[in-house]
């Protein structure tokens, strides 16, 4: 949680997942280089670096993508989120390093600006096949470079979390871009079918990822309209410290119980809009399952001294039902817990 | 924090992950480890075979010989050994700076001349091509009879990629078709011989200097056709072991 800023707040976890991750990218490459070089004696070594490099940054992006859903589908994943950002700026620098020296091979040393010989060498932007794919990569690190370099948290605060995420959802964009890079670009001259599947198989899993937990969470979400306390569920249907997301005039609530009591609050994380409604009650506080910031589940606010507030939420049981107000009150407002009534509270146990 | 109110849920800034989230989170780890490394095996294997070109980087060696400037800058070299007969007695090899750019200005006025040059060989199937080792001077031995213009063999029409032939001939590899078309463009716009590569049945390559039908550099006027498959009817001629073909641009056709 965000007190004071220093360039990375490392604990252990992060120590090994940065760990695990280099020797990810290590074997990568020197799996790729190495077989490369052992059955092709004349590749030079620009290309190698070049498609591994670039090879690498591809992969780690769609395993950046895959962790989300994957999160979402099975919260058992989410010591892969913890630190994903990580993973992000890892794989800006193997982009960086491929564009580079793409830059140097292909258009330093000529007769033209490197820069504007990317962009009017080949000028057959009206063909299909022909279409000039490395402004495509170029355009895609330009937004992967904004995204690392606004990953810190001391940007997310200044920002805001929505611009911030705003932002960073361009990775999208970027994905778009690359793939449109590669298949435009170097599978335009390599005939192997394994190298098309891989990136076909690749984007199936992304996308199939997404779509699943996209339809998963809407078929989760409990519509809620109107004045007044909406019914949003029984009591039982909530696990204790957990909560249960329902989504009340187009916004989502977790509603949580606790020690005998429910309280609603924003499903949105201040830090990184992460869903509050999966996270579960921890040393009296909600945490949040991404990064794990904490709100106190009456009032919405963090625990001091920190000093993010998310909206509350009245709320009140009645004969077994939770009700809510869809009206969202100020951040940090204080509301009463509901108590669940003793008689309640032993059905629940019998 | 008590550990019963954890079970399975993780928080990053705790020390120890919980035991079930652990177990899990590595074993899905390693797993993707393996596939990380079968990927790497995967696309390595699949990449198309490299050309056996080769630039013969940082080994630089003297050369003699003598300076043909047209259509583009080469040392005609004797061949030592070599029988009177048919066969050619020169070898030709291509010239050109270093990076992206001819020898065209370095060698203006050495036509017919015996030289000693210092560079780096380049080369691929039976083209060889020499980058000048620019931080020496070209020495000039004396003067030599003219290579000439070569020996037609009519008109000829042929289907091929336009290359430029440094990078193609090994200082990159590979240095053809579409992910190397930028660099070629720059190549040839700085100079650098285009080539005519047209390939037989088995994949053999076959090469054709570019020229105009008066013998000219067509470095500005090939520059959109560069990488693509292109029909050409010309007159093929043969300068030594190297082959020209003589046309103008405007007739070169996109093969669709």
């Amino acid at each position: 949680m965000s007190l004071n800023y220093q360039a990375v707040g490392w604990n252990r976890q992060k120590k090994i997942y940065d760990r695990t991750m280099v020797l990810g990218v290590l074997l990568y490459l020197g799996l790729f280089i190495g077989i490369t070089a052992t059955t092709n004696p004349t590749a030079t070594a620009e290309t190698l670096m070049i498609r591994g490099f670039g090879t690498a940054a591809l992969l780690l992006l769609h395993i950046i993508l895959a962790i989300g859903p994957l999160a979402r589908l099975n919260p058992m994943f989410l010591p892969l989120l913890y630190n994903r950002r990580h993973m992000g700026v890892t794989m800006f620098v193997l982009a960086l390093a491929h564009a580079v020296l793409a830059m140097i091979q292909f258009h330093a040393g000529g007769d033209q600006f490197p820069l504007i010989s990317l962009f009017t060498s080949n000028g057959d932007y009206s063909s299909v096949s022909q279409f000039p794919f490395q402004p495509l990569g170029f355009f895609a690190l330009a937004i992967l470079f904004f995204m690392a370099a606004t990953s810190h948290d001391f940007w997310l605060a200044n920002l805001t979390a929505p611009t911030w995420k705003r932002l960073h959802m361009m990775v999208y964009v970027a994905y778009f871009l690359l793939i449109g890079h590669v298949v435009l670009g170097v599978l335009q001259a390599e005939s192997s079918p394994f190298l098309a599947g891989v990136l076909g198989l690749g984007a199936a899993v992304v996308w199939g990822l997404h779509l699943t937990s996209a339809w998963l969470e809407k078929a989760d979400d409990e519509e809620g309209n109107g004045e007044g306390f909406v019914d949003v569920c029984a009591v039982e249907d909530i696990p204790e410290k957990r909560a249960r997301i329902v989504c009340l005039s187009g916004e989502r609530v977790a509603v949580f119980k606790y020690d005998g009591k429910v309280s609603a609050i924003s499903n949105v994380c201040r830090h990184q809009n992460g869903p509050l409604g999966e996270g579960k009650v921890v040393d009296g506080c909600v945490t949040c399952p991404w990064h794990g910031y904490q709100y106190r589940p009456h009032d919405g606010a963090s625990p001091p001294p920190f000093t993010e507030k998310v909206p509350t939420f009245r709320v009140k049981v009645s004969e077994g039902r939770v009700l809510v107000d869809p009206r969202p009150l100020a951040p940090g407002t204080a509301v009463e817990p509901a108590v669940i009534a003793e008689n309640a509270a032993e059905e629940l146990s019998s | 924090m008590s550990e019963p109110e954890r079970d399975d849920f993780y928080v990053g800034y705790f020390d120890q992950a919980p035991s079930v989230v652990g177990a899990f989170v590595k074993g899905k780890v390693l797993l993707l480890l393996v596939l990380v490394a079968g990927v790497a095996a995967l696309l390595a294997l699949a990449q198309g075979t490299f050309a056996p070109a080769v630039f013969e980087f940082g080994n630089v060696r003297d050369f003699e010989g003598v300076i043909a400037t047209k259509p583009y800058p080469m040392l005609r070299v004797s061949r030592p050994g070599e029988s009177p007969g048919e066969a050619p007695t020169w070898s030709r090899y291509f010239l050109v700076d270093p990076f992206k750019f001819g020898a065209d200005e370095r060698v203006a006025n050495l036509d017919g001349k015996r030289v000693r040059l210092s560079g780096t060989l380049v080369y691929r199937d039976d083209q060889t091509m020499i980058e000048i080792d620019a931080s020496k001077d070209i020495e000039v031995l004396g003067e030599a009879a003219g290579g000439g213009a070569g020996l037609s063999f009519g008109t000829v029409t042929l289907v091929g990629e336009i290359v430029d032939s440094k990078c193609f001939l090994g200082v990159m590899n590979p240095g053809e078709l579409k992910p190397h078309k930028a660099c070629a463009v720059r190549c040839v716009s700085g100079g650098i011989p285009p080539v005519l590569v047209v390939r037989d049945g088995q994949g053999a390559a076959r090469y054709f200097m570019l020229a105009d039908t008066n013998g000219g550099q067509v470095n500005d006027r090939v520059l959109d056709l560069i990488a693509e498959p292109v029909r050409i009817q010309g007159e093929m001629v043969r300068m030594d072991n190297l082959w020209v073909l003589k046309a103008d641009p405007a007739t070169y056709q996109l093969v669709k």
